[in-house]
């Protein structure tokens, strides 16, 4: 038995000419809640439609809990719960049916009210036909479906579109006490907020690969991200403060020098170089936002990159 | 165990669509309906009654049968339905031999409604020819239920729900509206070639004419009502030739339909 909850090896999967996904290799650890980022048409929705087995790899192999996605699918589909991308609900049937349906498929022993509760629905709207939901009680009778038989693993594909604010929280807080209960938690989103609240690691897609995959800290450290720090000085250094390690784009302009600080001890050598030629007034330090860590392991940041050598990949986006 | 609950979804979420009544409404229309102005229209005896309303009902519920099963899966594939399903333990055959439970069951329950009607038109317009209801029903049954196979097996091979009416419609222009006129395209472009003289109408000519299943259904209903002929030399004249190419129509177009629904991506 592995201790892996996903795992996939060398996963490719092309449509015509188009390769969504390139020689995936992804490993999700049993117990952990790992986010899975990435900008539209990266690859994430692929992935995930083939490890629900909707669509077929090319070439590779996906397993789950130690199952094979497509051989195994029937018994890995009882041990998992999922709130699939662009699901639909029966228009037609209540949303307490709907978990019904979920119970009877799974052959658990759930009770539909506890669950509909959990999530938020009231009895009365549980009794009602889900053609009247709004986005976000969809996306909460969802999640009740996918709470069904206490799955293993839970696969949440953009779990929080149509939640308020509120719902998002709730979201947060069942998806901590399913992980407590020592369920694997595997989400993605393109909300980086919602990511960085709950997940311990991400991995972040981009062109059918795995960009990176570390904990939300340590991406952003090695993210060419870095700090912008701005100094006011009382007069405009004469000569040119010169290279430093790990310190890129310093500009000057009236009254401040500028620099973006890859390190923390690039951020004293700055302001000490700053210091040496001229006297700085006053120091802001702004680190760089989850959005621009983000950016720097996607494509467009690589483009910039190879144009502009010297910019710092992303941070002026 | 997944194959009825799907079933069971399937029925209850059908069912409690207009679809349903409107298809019962449309059964009862045609089958009483029609046998019933073919009563009144006409002075001939009851047999003959029967086997006018047979010849135009089997125009009629193609379209309705076609009509109920086309969007079974292309439905709930647009809908995004598809995908809850699918996350849940049932496999494609699962939720394929479920909604074809699903769909037989309304059209059946569809046309036994409409048969109770018929028979209640006939015995007070006509005052007899119930036994006539028997075979009438049995093969009208049959005919809806191959033609739910042949919606299901459509819908299973469609990716949008256009698609699917698209060839639906094609289906029955095909099987139902032009056979006839097919039928003797072929029979002359074999005369023509020389492998056929002209007037003849060999074995292999009288299978295809047989080979929809309301073409199928009219020769066993006839030979049905002809008398006692269920055995016959004559297999064109026999109740059990048709009642095969009938039964064939029920699994054919399902498991051709399944080896492309099996390997289809549903993104």
């Amino acid at each position: 038995m592995t201790n892996l909850a996903i795992e996939t090896r060398g996963l490719t999967k092309r449509f015509g000419d188009v390769t969504a996904i390139d020689g995936l290799d992804l490993a999700v650890e049993a117990g952990e809640i790992f986010g899975f980022l990435g900008p539209n048409g990266a690859g994430k929705s692929t992935t995930i439609n083939v490890l629900l087995d909707f669509v077929s790899p090319t070439t590779g192999t996906a397993s789950m809990l130690g199952l094979d996605v497509q051989a195994d699918r029937k018994e890995l589909h009882r041990r998992i719960g999922v709130v699939p991308e662009n699901y639909g609900l029966y228009e037609r049937l209540s949303g307490r049916r709907h978990v019904e349906l979920a119970i009877e498929f799974k052959g658990a022993t759930d009770d539909p009210g506890a669950l509909l509760d959990r999530v938020g629905l009231s009895p009365e709207e549980a009794n009602r036909p889900a053609g009247e939901y709004s986005t976000g009680m969809g996306q909460r009778l969802s999640l009740a479906m996918a709470l069904v038989g206490s799955p293993d693993l839970l696969i949440l594909d953009e779990p929080t579109g149509g939640l308020d604010p509120n719902g998002a929280r709730e979201l947060r807080a069942i998806i901590e006490a399913e992980n407590e209960r020592g369920a694997t938690v595997f989400f993605s989103s393109h909300v980086l907020e919602q990511v960085e609240a709950v997940a311990d690691r991400v991995g972040i897609m981009d062109g059918g690969q795995l960009t990176a995959v570390d904990t939300i800290e340590r991406l952003r450290r090695d993210s060419a991200g870095g700090a912008r720090v701005t100094l006011s000085v009382d007069h405009e250094p004469e000569r040119a403060l010169g290279d430093l390690p790990n310190v890129r784009d310093i500009e000057v302009t009236d009254g401040t020098v500028r620099a973006t600080c890859l390190e923390p001890e690039a951020k004293l050598a700055f302001i000490d170089r700053v210091q040496a030629v001229t006297t700085a007034t006053d120091v802001r330090v702004e680190e760089s936002s989850l959005e621009e860590m983000f950016a720097s392991y996607t494509t467009e940041a690589q483009a910039d990159e190879q144009a502009e050598p010297a910019a710092t990949a992303g941070v002026e986006a | 165990m997944s194959v009825r609950t799907v079933a069971r979804k399937d029925l209850a979420d059908a069912g409690r669509s207009k679809a349903l009544w409107a298809v019962t409404l449309a059964v009862v229309l045609f089958t009483a309906g029609i046998t019933g102005l073919a009563g009144v229209s006409t002075d001939q005896p009851v047999g003959e009654v029967f086997g006018l309303a047979f010849q135009v009902v089997v125009f009629a519920l193609p379209v309705v049968a076609l009509f109920l099963a086309k969007g079974a899966l292309t439905g709930e594939r647009e809908s995004g339905s598809l995908r809850v399903l699918l996350s849940l333990p049932p496999s494609r055959g699962d939720i394929l031999v479920g909604k074809l439970i699903g769909r037989t069951a309304l059209m059946l329950v569809a046309t036994l409604v409409g048969g109770v009607a018929t028979g209640l038109v006939v015995v007070a317009l006509l005052g007899g020819g119930l036994e006539l209801l028997v075979p009438f029903m049995t093969f009208l049954g049959l005919m809806g239920m191959a033609f739910v196979a042949v919606g299901l097996g459509i819908s299973a091979v469609s990716p949008t729900d256009g698609r699917a009416t698209a060839s639906a419609v094609t289906v029955y222009i095909v099987l139902v509206a032009m056979w006839d006129l097919i039928e003797a395209g072929i029979g002359a472009g074999a005369v023509e070639l020389g492998l056929l003289e002209a007037g003849s109408r060999p074995a292999w000519l009288q299978l295809l004419g047989l080979l929809p299943p309301n073409q199928a259904a009219g020769a066993a209903y006839e030979a049905a009502t002809a008398g006692g002929r269920a055995l016959a030399a004559d297999p064109f004249a026999s109740v059990w030739l048709p009642t095969l190419v009938l039964l064939a129509w029920l699994v054919v177009p399902v498991a051709g339909g399944y080896l492309r629904f099996r390997k289809a991506d549903i993104g």
